[in-house]
């Protein structure tokens, strides 16, 4: 690593958050009005921080106004992101089948056109039983499943897509309520931006991991070099004491650029707190290249921002 | 592009049979290749130079072949007739079978059309700006799947049977359509704009049947029959609805409003299946 930056009094490391391939796919919530829509998504988006142990990363992406959507309702757009086409395909189902299929008045519908498709109502229309009715409207299939507050209407597929998962921004803060402010002000410009996803509880993580453990059965541990309370302890620490709290943000994306302008939102968001605001340093995770094929340099993700001092 | 154009000299005594004559199919003939043609009529078979005059143009312009047609066709049959690509436009009424069995493509008809227009069609657009008579969008005779894909728009009347033993694609009709509408309906989407003859949905299995000018209020209220075998149905379908009706939208006319308007539905028809729907713009 080559010379910090600071800018606002915020130490900007030169380092790189390191991120590797997904499948992802877009999915759009209608509801009568954007309360159930909201519940349908939650659901659906609910125990999918991880894929180390959730199967996928899923989060909302934005709420979507009726004249949006294809039915004219009110939604939101979910992402959902897996390590391979076929898990994808599984959680989808799943979780379709029983957040949104089971919520009142949802309908459910492909937010990505381009891609290999996988089954979105195609094997839920079953739960119809026999009185599901197919309906091919402008070349796509959507499938009528009766249910008791009338119909359930599902897009009979959606596409999947590449896309980038795990870029990540660590906040290291003099305080647990300067960090949470950052974090939240990162979150928050993150969330305006297209094609991106938080999955971790309001977007926000404290447990940092690294790759592997002293016991054998564990692929990844806690994050001990950014353990506060490991600081002076572990034989390796990457914190100095005056920080006593870290957060990281984990972001999925559609695309590395828009994985790469959503860091940097979060960027320019925590370095308005600034020192004054207690935010000491940023910082991002990385396994030295060998995880994934995707870098993103704080620096170079800011530029000519800031200067070296 | 290339445009064929042939101009009918005069009407033929007997029904001539098109088949064959395609944008395609024509589009890499010089005009004395393409007069040499023949077609049948009658019994007889006809030079292509027999009926029409024959010219041929090419444009830098990119798109599909065309085929334009002018003349009273209205003995012609068979214009259409398995179409996988190109265009035909017909300057004029044309006969039986129009755009029959097409699977992709475009037919554009400035007139009326004979009996049995789209049937079979699996794919493509055939719009008709006049009438079209009976058995449009069904199955050839003793067949047993009617239209099965594509888009049909009438924007005049049509005949008896319209859509009989349809089972995918939309077949939109502006105007008044005859006595059993719909029957044997497979599945599809069927909208009309105007009034229907009896026994509509007669037998129907599954699909969507649409009357834009059902509204009760209206002094023109064409709201159908409903036969016993068919339910008011209690349930609100406003997603399906709003599907179906954004998608019908776009043809204009009698179902421009749709999307805007409630519906009454019916199920049925209970002596078949009985997962259709007739469904009453209100």
């Amino acid at each position: 690593m080559s010379e910090p930056r600071i800018i606002n009094g915020v130490v900007v490391d030169d380092t790189f958050a390191e991120a590797f391939p997904m499948k992802a796919t877009r999915l759009v919530i209608t509801a009568h009005n954007l309360t159930w829509a909201r519940h349908a998504a939650a659901s659906a988006t609910g125990f999918a921080t991880s894929v180390i142990a959730c199967g996928c990363e899923a989060g909302i992406e934005r709420e979507l106004g009726p004249e949006e959507t294809p039915d004219g309702r009110p939604g939101l757009a979910i992402l959902i992101f897996s390590m391979s086409g076929k898990e994808l395909a599984k959680q989808v189902e799943r979780r379709v089948g029983q957040c949104v299929l089971t919520c009142p008045t949802t309908a459910v519908f492909a937010g990505i056109a381009e891609g290999e498709a996988i089954a979105l109502g195609k094997n839920l229309r079953f739960f119809g039983d026999g009185w599901q009715i197919s309906k091919v409207i402008a070349g796509v299939r959507y499938w009528r499943i009766p249910v008791m507050d009338g119909e359930f209407v599902a897009q009979e597929t959606t596409a999947v897509t590449k896309a980038v998962g795990g870029g990540n921004l660590l906040m290291l803060a003099s305080s647990i309520e300067t960090a949470l402010n950052a974090a939240e002000a990162a979150v928050q410009a993150m969330k305006r931006l297209p094609n991106v996803a938080m999955p971790f509880p309001g977007g926000v993580v404290r447990s940092g991991s690294k790759v592997g453990s002293k016991y054998a059965s564990l692929g990844a541990s806690t994050n001990d070099a950014f353990c506060p309370g490991l600081h002076g302890l572990a034989a390796k620490s990457d914190i100095t004491p005056d920080v006593h709290a870290v957060l990281e943000i984990v972001i999925d994306g559609l695309t590395d650029t828009d994985v790469g302008a959503a860091m940097l939102a979060g960027m320019h968001a925590c370095i308005a707190i600034g020192a004054a605001g207690g935010l000491l340093r940023l910082s991002a995770g990385n396994y030295g290249g060998k995880l994934g094929p995707f870098h993103f340099h704080l620096h170079k993700l800011l530029g000519e921002e800031g200067s070296t001092r | 592009m290339t445009q064929v154009r042939l101009t009918l000299k005069q009407p033929p005594t007997l029904r001539v049979d098109m088949r064959g004559v395609t944008p395609t199919a024509l589009a890499g003939l010089e005009p004395a290749q393409i007069e040499r043609i023949t077609v049948t009529h009658g019994m007889q078979t006809l030079a292509l130079a027999e009926l029409f005059d024959v010219s041929r143009s090419t444009s830098a312009a990119g798109g599909d072949a065309e085929l334009l047609l002018e003349g009273d066709l209205s003995r012609l049959d068979r214009i259409g007739w398995q179409l996988d690509s190109g265009r035909i436009v017909v300057v004029g009424s044309v006969g039986d079978y129009a755009g029959a069995c097409m699977s992709a493509g475009e037919v554009s008809v400035q007139g009326d059309a004979g009996m049995l227009a789209a049937c079979e069609m699996a794919g493509g657009t055939l719009s008709i700006d006049g009438n079209v008579g009976d058995h449009a969008a069904s199955s050839l005779p003793g067949s047993m799947d009617g239209m099965r894909g594509g888009t049909l728009v009438v924007r005049g009347r049509a005949g008896h049977r319209f859509a009989d033993r349809m089972r995918r694609g939309s077949a939109v009709v502006f105007g008044d359509v005859g006595d059993f509408l719909a029957s044997r309906l497979v599945a599809g989407t069927i909208a009309i704009g105007g009034r229907a003859g009896a026994h509509v949905g007669y037998g129907m299995r599954r699909g969507s049947v649409v009357f834009a000018g059902a509204a009760s209020n209206s002094a023109s209220n064409s709201a159908p029959a409903i036969a016993p075998t068919f339910v008011p149905a209690l349930a609100d379908a406003p997603v399906a609805w709003q599907l179906i009706a954004r998608d019908l939208a776009r043809h204009g006319g009698p179902f421009a409003g749709l999307p805007a308007r409630r519906i009454v539905r019916h199920l049925g028809d209970l002596a078949a299946d009985g997962r259709g729907e007739l469904i009453l713009a209100a």
